[in-house]
């Protein structure tokens, strides 16, 4: 499961860094002959390319990302243009996002240029809040040559609109209790969600402001919109439980063996299998995660690898299922002939919050239900006696 | 055997017999189509031991005979070979077969016919009428809910045919999804009969049958074991699934909470850039019902959200009923919205975890049951 920061129960104290022109400022570090100037990252406008990212002097001339080269050029003819080089500025992006983890573990990534932190816990030592973010602007600009915009809020929604307010070099805070009167002004776009239909809806209705929007009944919003009323009435009123996410969720769960002399025993092979599909089968019983895909994956003596997969209809967490999806899979790749070396079981496509419902809710599957149960059983005995207490016969 | 028969008759009957060949055949006479003469005729079969296809064409026959050939070989073969006349002969000391057409000669090596498993073809039981049009859309329209071959409960992998009176009804459920079809039969059935066809088989059917007139006879073997498939020149023998198909009526939804009335395409459009989104989370959409102040007022909003983006379509319809949120796996929607056929479809729903209904306007024969997916508040 991801690690998350702490419980909006408690105030928090979140913080959205942007790096400014992130792809121009690297441009200008790798040649400083460009310090100040007009420049341009993306691809030439007989390539139809769009604009990447332009520097502050070339935005004076009303350049912006994502428009057109060609219309950035008549804007500012003078404009450097130059390709984008994404190795160079992932390397960058790494090098803040190593910096942002010695500050906290809980830093979420948003894009190359961009992060959420929780800083609630970190003023016993790294001071308060405020001076935090002043440090990390300091220290990116020592060490990396490049300047960011900083916002401080409760949560993420306001923290990332007041980055953005005052760039570059921007450092806004929005005091706790604030968030309301701090978004009123503001345009109703500024919202996450809020989209060119979105806006035209709330246009008509007389909605051009996020205060205004805030001042809507919360049951007229859903009528207009759904669920999605819903979120917009809270997040007018500058209301955001979203966690720093840090860890992307597991994705798969996977066992392999590679055997002491290679296999060319179909009985083997399917003993190993089964071992291995129950532990895997245990270990994502006890994360609590049922997986849809099924995956096998077999090297040969001569290192050829193979996998092969097979999506079900119902995600499991069973040995039994997860087995025989497995045997299946190694008797269609098999040859028979070649040698295996490795073999291995996985479990992807987790299902943790969605699932399917099934239209005879287990009538038909009273077999899965008995093997569930069984499952469980095991699982106890084992935990309470060890791995060893009790097996396959 | 030595006949003359026409290329393109030849390539067109191997093609409709070649799909019974067995993929992975456990004996090697299995991957061979049997070639026979039979009453001035060439007769073509194949078989994986589930289901035979047997397809007569039109031959000058000068030779009685009978030989099997390896599918792939001859079907390749003969599909390269230009438009003209085939001889053909049977080279019994080498059991080859001699082919000339045009500047082109070759022999085949084949294996005795004795080795082919019989295909009955004489079945004489009740013969059931039904046009082969009404047939392939049922077919169409039924077999998608059934279960893939190799996943799940026999049963499921099979169509439930319920011949009743004169009123045929097909069914098919995944155990997520089940599709009902009704059709008129030609005539009365004397009892009722109830059998499990592989849906496999009728998919071939439906593809056999595209170019036929004639009211298909279906004959359902006394011992209930097979069912046989008559078209003019073409005969579909199947093995049927024995077992018991869950009962339907129990499935289907008699009430409604929420019932939305909307255009088929525009459904299908949203539903499909939704699955875009949700390729990676089971598929999952979410649909929004909203009624408006008049019942033509409402909106359906379809969306879906995943770690690659979201997205969000509002669709103008005509809701009945509760507000309602539910979600349902979007490819089960898209392949129903492919096949149900008229320019409207009504989607009715209780709650976000019963079971929901999408059947098109006007046409009463129709129902599909589809089981939303669990979302998380």
């Amino acid at each position: 499961m991801p690690s998350t920061g702490v419980a909006p129960m408690t105030r928090r104290h979140i913080l959205h860094l942007d790096f400014d022109a992130f792809f121009a400022s690297v441009e200008e570090i790798l040649d400083p002959s460009l310090k100040g100037k007009p420049i341009i990252v993306g691809a030439p406008p007989e390539r139809r390319g769009v604009v990447a990212s332009a520097s502050y002097s070339a935005r004076a001339f009303g350049v912006r990302s994502a428009m057109p080269t060609a219309q950035a050029l008549r804007l500012c003819p003078q404009a450097i243009i130059l390709p984008p080089r994404h190795k160079i500025y992932g390397e960058y992006s790494a090098r803040m996002m190593a910096i942002l983890s010695e500050y906290t573990p809980l830093v979420e990534p948003l894009s190359l240029d961009e992060a959420f932190l929780d800083v609630t816990g970190c003023k016993a030592r790294w001071g308060s809040p405020e001076e935090l973010a002043h440090q990390l602007q300091e220290r990116l600009a020592a060490e990396l040559g490049l300047t960011a915009s900083i916002g401080l809020a409760s949560n993420k929604l306001v923290a990332k609109i007041a980055s953005g307010l005052e760039k570059p070099r921007g450092f806004v805070v929005v005091p706790h209790g604030r968030e309301a009167e701090f978004l009123a002004p503001l345009p109703a776009e500024k919202l996450w969600g809020v989209g060119e239909v979105t806006a035209g809806s709330l246009h008509e209705m007389g909605i051009s402001t996020i205060g205004q929007l805030a001042e809507l009944p919360a049951a007229q919003l859903e009528a207009r919109f759904g669920r999605r009323g819903r979120d917009l009435h809270r997040q007018a009123r500058g209301i955001d439980d979203s966690p720093v996410v840090v860890e992307r969720e597991e994705k798969s769960l996977s066992r392999e063996t590679t055997f002491a002399q290679d296999v060319g025993d179909p009985q083997v092979l399917r003993k190993k299998l089964l071992v291995l599909s129950e532990s895997v089968a245990r270990q994502l019983r006890r994360r609590g995660l049922r997986g849809r895909t099924v995956k096998l994956k077999l090297r040969y003596s001569d290192f050829k690898t193979l996998t092969r997969q097979v999506t079900m209809g119902t995600p499991t967490d069973l040995e039994q299922v997860i087995f025989d999806q497995a045997a299946r899979l190694l008797d269609k790749a098999w040859d028979r002939a070649t040698q295996v070396r490795l073999i291995g079981v996985g479990v992807t496509k987790f299902d943790t919050e969605e699932s399917q419902l099934s239209l005879f809710e287990g009538a038909g599957d009273g077999r899965i239900e008995k093997l569930r149960r069984l499952s469980q059983s095991v699982d106890r005995i084992r935990q309470k006696y060890g791995d060893e207490a009790i097996r396959r016969g | 055997m030595k006949l003359t028969c026409l290329q393109e008759n030849l390539a067109k009957g191997i093609s409709i017999v070649g799909r019974a060949v067995s993929t992975r055949a456990v004996l090697p006479v299995l991957s061979n189509i049997l070639l026979a003469t039979e009453e001035g005729r060439l007769k073509l079969a194949a078989t994986d031991l589930s289901t035979s296809i047997t397809c007569w064409i039109g031959a000058k026959v000068e030779e009685d005979g009978e030989i099997t050939i390896p599918a792939r070989l001859l079907s390749d073969f003969v599909s390269t070979l230009p438009s003209a006349q085939i001889q053909m002969e049977l080279v019994t000391r080498t059991k080859s077969l001699h082919l000339k057409c045009a500047q082109f000669e070759a022999d085949i090596h084949g294996i005795d016919a004795q080795d082919f498993p019989l295909i009955p073809s004489d079945v004489d039981d009740h013969k059931i009428g039904i046009p082969p049009s009404v047939l392939r859309q049922m077919i169409e329209q039924v077999t998608l809910a059934a279960a893939p071959a190799d996943e799940g409960r026999l049963v499921l992998t099979g169509t439930l045919a319920e011949f009743r009176e004169s009123e045929l009804t097909m069914v098919a459920a995944d155990g997520f999804r089940l599709s009902l079809r009704k059709a008129q039969l030609e005539e009365a059935v004397p009892e009722p009969l109830y059998v499990i066809i592989p849906a496999r088989a009728l998919r071939e059917l439906a593809r056999v049958s595209v170019e036929e007139e004639e009211p298909v006879e279906i004959i359902v073997t006394p011992n209930r074991n097979q069912v046989l498939f008559r078209l003019s020149n073409i005969e579909i023998i199947s093995q049927l699934i024995e077992g018991k198909f869950p009962d339907y009526n129990q499935i289907i939804p008699t009430s409604y909470g929420t019932r939305v009335l909307i255009n088929t395409h525009d459904l299908m459009r949203a539903v499909r850039i939704a699955v875009l989104f949700s390729r990676d989370v089971a598929n999952i959409v979410r649909l929004e019902i909203i009624p408006g102040p008049d019942e033509e007022a409402g909106r359906l909003i379809v969306e879906s959200a995943a770690e690659v983006g979201q997205n969000v379509g509002e669709l103008e319809a005509t809701v009945e009923g509760e507000q309602m949120e539910i979600a349902f796996n979007g490819r089960y929607m898209i392949d129903m919205l492919n096949v149900i056929g008229t320019e409207q479809v009504i989607l009715e729903a209780t709650n976000p975890s019963r079971p929901g209904i999408l059947k098109p306007v006007g046409d009463d024969n129709l129902v599909y049951v589809i089981m939303p997916m669990h979302i998380k508040k």
